[in-house]
């Protein structure tokens, strides 16, 4: 399994819409704040800070290109979430198929619980036979 | 609505059976994990499991609904996990269809994943991989 630690600072960091917002603008290109800022309103120090949660949660990275700083997908932190989804699914999966077992061997041993009593039919109606049916016929006599 | 993780299974048995599998902690304990779950809307109780880095091997849970046999609702929260499970139960002949939904990791983190690595990712690749062949940095 990753690191769970970083997968929670990951799903934090995308908790937000903004953020996610800022994804999917950088899953198309590489952008500078200022193109960043543009669907969006909000100053530019806020749309950095959000930068700066994603880079800390390792989804982004950024470069600086002369007088600019260009932001930039980090392919590997969105693969590792997706693992880590694709795990827990892989884990239901397999959850799933044990429900299948569980039920056919419950199945299997109601079956031979069946045969058993009709085995001990006699017995079973010999003991029925006491206590209360006793109170009966006691009853009735 | 889409949602993180939907899966389906079907069994040869009723929805009665299958939900008595989903109910009983005991049942759960043998096919899910070691719990202390009750069939009562509100309980809250633990899934205990082998801890793995950054998850302590707890999952908190909470049944939120509970609808015989046909519906059933948990928190789930366990590591990274702020989530709910849900379980549906639909007769289909002789059996039962069970679906299982995992949903509401952040939001809709999980569908922006895999939203951008099943349409973006391909297009990174493609601008990286041309960016590299024309000798620029992408």
């Amino acid at each position: 399994m990753n690191d769970g630690a970083v997968a929670a600072d990951r799903f934090a960091a995308l908790a937000d819409p903004t953020r996610r917002h800022l994804l999917e603008q950088l899953a198309t290109a590489d952008r500078a704040v200022t193109e960043l800022m543009a669907g969006l309103a909000m100053s530019q120090p806020a749309v950095s800070q959000h930068l700066r949660v994603l880079r800390d949660a390792g989804l982004v990275t950024a470069r600086k290109d002369g007088r600019h700083r260009y932001y930039q997908l980090r392919p590997a932190g969105l693969t590792e979430l997706r693992d880590w989804i694709d795990q827990l699914e892989r884990f239901w999966q397999g959850r799933l198929a044990a429900l299948g077992d569980y039920l056919h061997n419950t199945e299997l041993h109601n079956t031979e619980l069946h045969n058993t009593e009709l085995h001990n039919t006699e017995l079973h109606n010999a003991e029925r036979h006491n206590p209360r049916d006793q109170a009966e016929d006691e009853n009735r006599h | 609505m889409r949602t993180d993780i939907d899966l389906s299974a079907s069994y040869p048995f009723p929805p009665e059976r299958v939900w008595a599998a989903l109910t009983s902690s005991e049942a759960l304990g043998t096919w899910l994990m070691p719990n202390d779950f009750a069939p009562v809307k509100g309980h809250r109780f633990t899934f205990r499991t082998k801890p793995a880095p950054g998850f302590d091997g707890i999952v908190h849970c909470e049944v939120l609904e509970l609808d015989p046999p046909r519906r059933m609702v948990w928190s789930w929260a366990g590591g990274p996990l702020d989530t709910t499970v849900t379980f549906t139960l639909e007769p289909a002949g002789e059996g039962t269809h069970l679906r299982l939904q995992h949903e509401g990791f952040h939001g809709l983190a999980a569908q922006l994943v895999r939203r951008i690595m099943a349409n973006g990712w391909p297009r990174i690749l493609r601008r990286h991989l041309a960016g590299w062949l024309a000798g620029k940095t992408p």
